[in-house]
């Protein structure tokens, strides 16, 4: 007769596999790229905390994480903005909703490169919006300059990441007991007031959560910044043309700069969190 | 008056509503469109809204030049090699995490979540080194061992969740017919999770499919995939030729959309069966 509750090593056994391409391919790389930092360029042996300091002391290298750091917040700005019309609008299940939800998901499924090659190609010089501003809006006789300029990166930013935010945001409201809002109504309120200090305050911690998954996808962007960043270089892309463009690559500075993106990315995050925690105790 | 206002704002919200609907789905849309009208047109400069003629060759010109029927062929590999791995490792996952006990399940669910938290460059360059010293950049399993790095994640966070909705009476049922607790798991357990296992294997090829930043770290000339062959391209400048190696790419992409919307519900996606 069997055992009918094996015990801890056969669980142990289960995950072994998961275990150990967790280590063989997060952990030692990981583990590999911090030891790799400290390496003077080109060597394996030596300790220094040279790159480091070179990053961190070059006013570029503070501009870079500078850069990252604002366009990730802007990019979730705009997506918190756009989604919780969006999501007010939506869960009224309008005629043809189905459609328009499936609409939100296009970027997160697209692979983000093609999303980029198109919307450069569509509020470029020559593309279709430029083309729209000449013809119609008086007053306008040379293209607006959006792709490779930083309110373009943050509306591709944008454009890309908003889904996250806004399928929490449409799953919070939804989530929502509409017998509150009747409440709110009852009591005298107008349906501005009641969308104002009902509605928005019970979901703005759904929000803020949902938004940080917005966040760290914009704080990690790679393939977008790379070929619609132009001059501007975020730390993915930093991180690349160190091992790219130089021959020999610069693995040990490369390394230096993942190494501080990776710790940024922990710090901001539990930041966020907080700062999304206290926001939603207070009410 | 700013009470009339707000009164008429509201009478004009389903206006309002499809208003803003409509111009995010043209702004969502609209890229692809001109993607789509770039691949087929021809001698489109200038101040022109659509392209004064239209033509197959850059579509040609990306069969042959780019190579692309080779450059699928390696991305279909690379991604069926990926789904394999990530799929054996979280189905093993996946069933100690959802049926078994475990002190500090919740830790290690976090840990092996850990590579989805942080940017996937920072470990890609350990990755690439490592794979450098082993002879595995540049082949196919290499390329798709890399892509395991952030797959695994998902399947075993997602069968996890599947194979925990699995009804504890319907293995009792088994067991007490007389099934070993193997032929349970493969005779009962297993059909009645299929639906979660294969949304979970269509979410880690579309992953696979589309990942970029590990596979710019480890491929090689003859491991060359679809996004990288993009990126190339966007490189070298041609806007036609690179539209319609895009258009390749993002069919397959919209097509899978279209097949986890309707195959896999949330409620699918965890269990399956319940209920039934």
């Amino acid at each position: 007769m069997r055992d009918p509750s094996p015990g801890l090593g056969a669980t142990l056994a289960l995950l072994s596999p998961a275990l150990l391409a967790f280590a063989g391919l997060f952990l030692y790389p990981l583990a590999l790229t911090v030891v790799l930092s400290f390496r003077p360029e080109g060597k394996e042996a030596g300790w220094t905390v040279g790159h480091y300091v070179a990053f961190l002391g070059d006013p570029d290298g503070r501009r870079v994480i500078l850069l990252t750091f604002g366009l990730a917040l802007a990019a979730t700005c705009g997506s918190v903005l756009l989604s919780v019309p969006l999501s007010l609008v939506l869960r009224d299940k309008l005629w043809g909703h189905r459609f328009f939800r499936l609409v939100l998901l296009v970027p997160l499924v697209v692979p983000g490169l093609i999303g980029a090659l198109g919307l450069l190609l569509f509020w470029g010089p020559r593309g279709w919006f430029n083309l729209f501003l000449l013809r119609f809006v008086p007053g306008i006789d040379r293209p607006v300059p959006v792709s490779y300029t930083l309110h373009g990166l943050v509306l591709f930013y944008v454009w890309l990441y908003f889904p996250y935010t806004c399928v929490t945001t449409l799953s919070v409201l939804e989530s929502l007991d509409r017998s509150v809002e009747e409440a709110g109504e009852v009591a005298g309120a107008s349906r501005w007031q009641v969308l104002r200090y009902v509605v928005l305050p019970l979901i703005k911690p759904g929000v803020l959560a949902g938004s940080v998954l917005t966040f760290m996808a914009a704080f990690g962007a790679f393939s977008v910044p790379l070929i619609a960043g132009g001059d501007y270089r975020p730390l993915a892309v930093e991180i690349y043309k160190r091992i790219s463009v130089p021959i020999p690559a610069h693995w040990s500075a490369a390394s230096a700069i993942a190494v501080l993106m990776g710790v940024l990315q922990v710090v901001f995050l539990s930041a966020y969190m907080r700062t999304v925690r206290r926001l939603g105790r207070r009410r | 008056m700013t009470r009339a206002y707000a009164r008429a704002l509201w009478d004009a919200r389903l206006l309002l509503g499809y208003t803003l609907l409509v111009s995010v789905t043209l702004l969502i849309g609209a890229p692809f469109l001109v993607i789509a009208l770039r691949s087929v047109g021809k001698g489109w400069f200038g101040r022109l809204w659509l392209p004064p003629q239209l033509t197959l060759e850059w579509y040609r010109w990306a069969v042959e030049v780019g190579n692309v029927g080779e450059v699928l062929r390696n991305t279909l590999i690379i991604g069926l090699l990926a789904v394999l791995l990530s799929t054996t490792i979280g189905v093993f996952a996946g069933w100690a995490f959802g049926r078994r006990r475990l002190p500090g399940k919740e830790l290690v669910m976090a840990l092996l979540l850990l590579p989805l938290m942080i940017p996937s460059i920072t470990y890609a360059l350990g990755v690439a080194r490592i794979f450098y010293a082993l002879r595995l950049v540049d082949t196919h399993l290499g390329v798709a061992l890399a892509h395991v790095a952030v797959c695994a994640p998902y399947t075993i966070m997602v069968l996890s969740a599947t194979f925990e909705g699995l009804d504890e009476r319907v293995l009792e049922a088994a067991a007490v017919c007389g099934a070993s607790p193997l032929q349970a798991f493969f005779r009962v357990a297993l059909p009645l999770v299929a639906p979660g296992i294969l949304a979970s294997m269509i979410f880690t090829f579309t992953h696979s499919y589309n990942e970029f930043t590990l596979t710019l770290l480890t491929y090689g000339p003859h491991t060359v995939t679809l996004p990288v062959r993009t990126y190339l391209a966007v490189g070298d400048g041609y806007w036609e030729i690179t539209s319609a190696m895009a258009v390749l790419m993002v069919v397959p992409s919209l097509v899978i959309l279209g097949v986890i919307q309707r195959r896999t519900q949330p409620e699918r996606l965890v269990g399956g069966f319940k209920g039934a």
